[in-house]
Parts: structure tokens; C-alpha cells; sequence
């Protein structure tokens, strides 16, 4: 495997979950964790850094994003935009500050303060969920 | 957050500092192929609440010296040097620099199997960076 193969890890197969975290530490279990399962795992601190992520070119699945961050716009923005420009893109919402009225409108919310591996167990699921309707 | 520590891991750990999205991952995705654990972070706040935490240990930091943060480079090196003696500092004012103290991390890394070029992974950034600009633009 060359250096490019390398860091596009694990296969083209498989497409990197996106963590939109701000708190380092919390960032860091969760991606560890979810490194763990056998996922590629791109970390961004907020909402304008994963928007970079996917202008980049990087083709995720999965973004998986706090809502309160510093930033120009916050997580929800975020999961608008990405619902109207990249519609294929799951989005799953973290908040210590909403209910779970998201899940109303299709968007899977795990309320704050949260367990990572539970936070893990989400993403599964709805990674399994896309690829058993084989998106 | 939670209240989970981060699980027990003997590999060991770099605290990789990049403001740029884009370079920290290539950078990070790297270091984890040579068998290093790495732990990302944006700023030189975020730096130091990993390193206050006490947990993930850190053996190694690899910094940008223009990363962003309210702690310049130079005073960050200042500040890590006299609170965390034990931890190796590398800095690096460019990613071409990064790419080569992480080729260099490499050869020294746990699961170094083969030489590694630190050119492509430049290149690579340098390719995300465009794309990204572009879309920007």
C-alpha cells in the first residue's frame, strides 16, 4: 500500500465518519472508540472545519456533530447545509441543549452529556441501517 | 462530557497540533499507520486541556508553530518544556516540515514496515487544499 492508499485507509470501501466536536478530549474517545469498530474517522473542532472537510472532497457517510461550537455557524446550520448540498450524507446530532424533537424531521439526536460507546453504538446503527438500503 | 477516561492503549501517543483541518488529518492518518495512537487537536487551549486531563499519556507533540490559539509556538514550547519535562517537543513551521518530523516519527514508530515519503503526503495535502479553496472561492 502506497502513502496515498495508506491515508486513504482501510479500502475505497469504506467512507470516513465525520466527528464535529469542540471539546479535545471527548473528540478524542469517540474517535478512538470508533477507530476501534474498524472506521476511518476524520476529527474536525467545529462546523466550519467539517464544511472544509467535505469541500476537500473527502467522501463521507456520516457526520456526526455537536451543536453548541465556536465558529461563524453551529452544528445545526451545519446539518442544513449538508442536507441541501449533500443529501446522501447522514447526520446525527449530539446537544445538551435540545430535545429530541430533531427526530421528528429524520435527524437522529443523541442528547448531552452522552456515554461514547453509546455515541458509537448510534453511529453503527445508522451506518448499518444506509447499508442494509444499500446507501 | 462523558465521564469515561480513554480506554487503556499501549501504543504510543503523539498530540499532534494543526489549525488545518486538512493537515492535521493527513498528518494524524499517517502517524497511526506507522502504530502511534495520535490525538488531534486545533488549538493551543485545546493543547493544554489534553495535557491538564493527564489522560490519554503523551510521549510525543508535534506543533505547528503557527497554530492557532491565544499561546504563540514559542511560548507554548516555553510553557510545555517547564509543566511536562517528559514529553519530546517537535516543531514544525510548514507542512513540508510536519510531513518530515512525521516520516521521522515513522522511522522510529512501533510498526514501521517499510520507508515512508513524506512528499505524497504533502502532495496529498496539498490537493485536499485546492479542492477545498476552490469550493471556497
Amino acid at each position: 500500500m502506497d502513502n496515498v492508499a495508506m491515508l486513504d485507509a482501510h479500502g475505497p470501501e469504506a467512507r470516513p465518519v465525520l466527528v464535529v466536536e469542540d471539546d479535545p478530549l471527548l473528540r478524542f474517545m469517540l474517535c478512538d472508540l470508533l477507530r476501534a469498530e474498524g472506521l476511518v474517522v476524520v476529527e474536525a473542532a467545529n462546523a466550519e472545519e467539517a464544511l472544509g472537510v467535505i469541500a476537500a472532497g473527502l467522501d463521507v457517510e456520516v457526520v456526526f456533530t455537536d451543536v453548541q461550537m465556536p465558529g461563524p455557524f453551529d452544528g445545526l446550520e451545519l446539518s442544513r447545509r449538508l442536507q441541501a448540498s449533500h443529501p446522501d450524507i447522514a447526520v446525527i446530532v449530539t446537544s445538551g441543549h435540545l430535545d429530541g424533537s430533531l427526530v421528528a424531521v429524520g435527524i437522529p439526536f443523541l442528547p448531552k452529556p452522552y456515554v461514547p460507546t453509546k455515541a458509537v453504538g448510534l453511529i453503527l446503527s445508522v451506518l448499518e441501517r444506509r447499508r442494509a438500503h444499500g446507501g | 462530557m462523558g465521564a469515561e477516561t480513554p480506554v487503556d492503549d499501549a501504543r504510543p501517543c503523539i498530540l499532534l497540533l494543526d489549525g488545518d483541518v486538512l493537515s492535521r488529518h493527513a498528518l494524524a492518518e499517517y502517524l497511526r499507520g506507522c502504530g502511534y495512537r495520535v490525538v488531534e487537536v486545533t488549538t493551543s487551549e485545546e493543547l493544554f486541556a489534553v495535557l491538564d486531563h493527564g489522560t490519554p499519556m503523551i510521549d510525543t507533540i508535534l506543533f505547528d508553530l503557527d497554530a492557532p490559539g491565544s499561546v504563540n509556538g514559542f511560548a507554548l514550547r516555553a510553557m510545555v518544556r517547564d509543566a511536562y519535562p517528559g514529553i519530546d517537543l517537535i516543531a514544525a513551521g510548514s507542512t513540508e516540515k510536519a510531513a518530515k518530523e512525521a516520516a521521522n516519527l515513522c522511522e522510529e514508530g512501533p510498526e514501521l514496515t517499510r520507508p515512508y515519503d513524506p512528499q505524497l503526503v504533502i502532495a496529498r495535502i496539498r490537493r485536499m487544499q485546492a479542492r477545498r479553496d476552490d469550493e471556497d472561492g
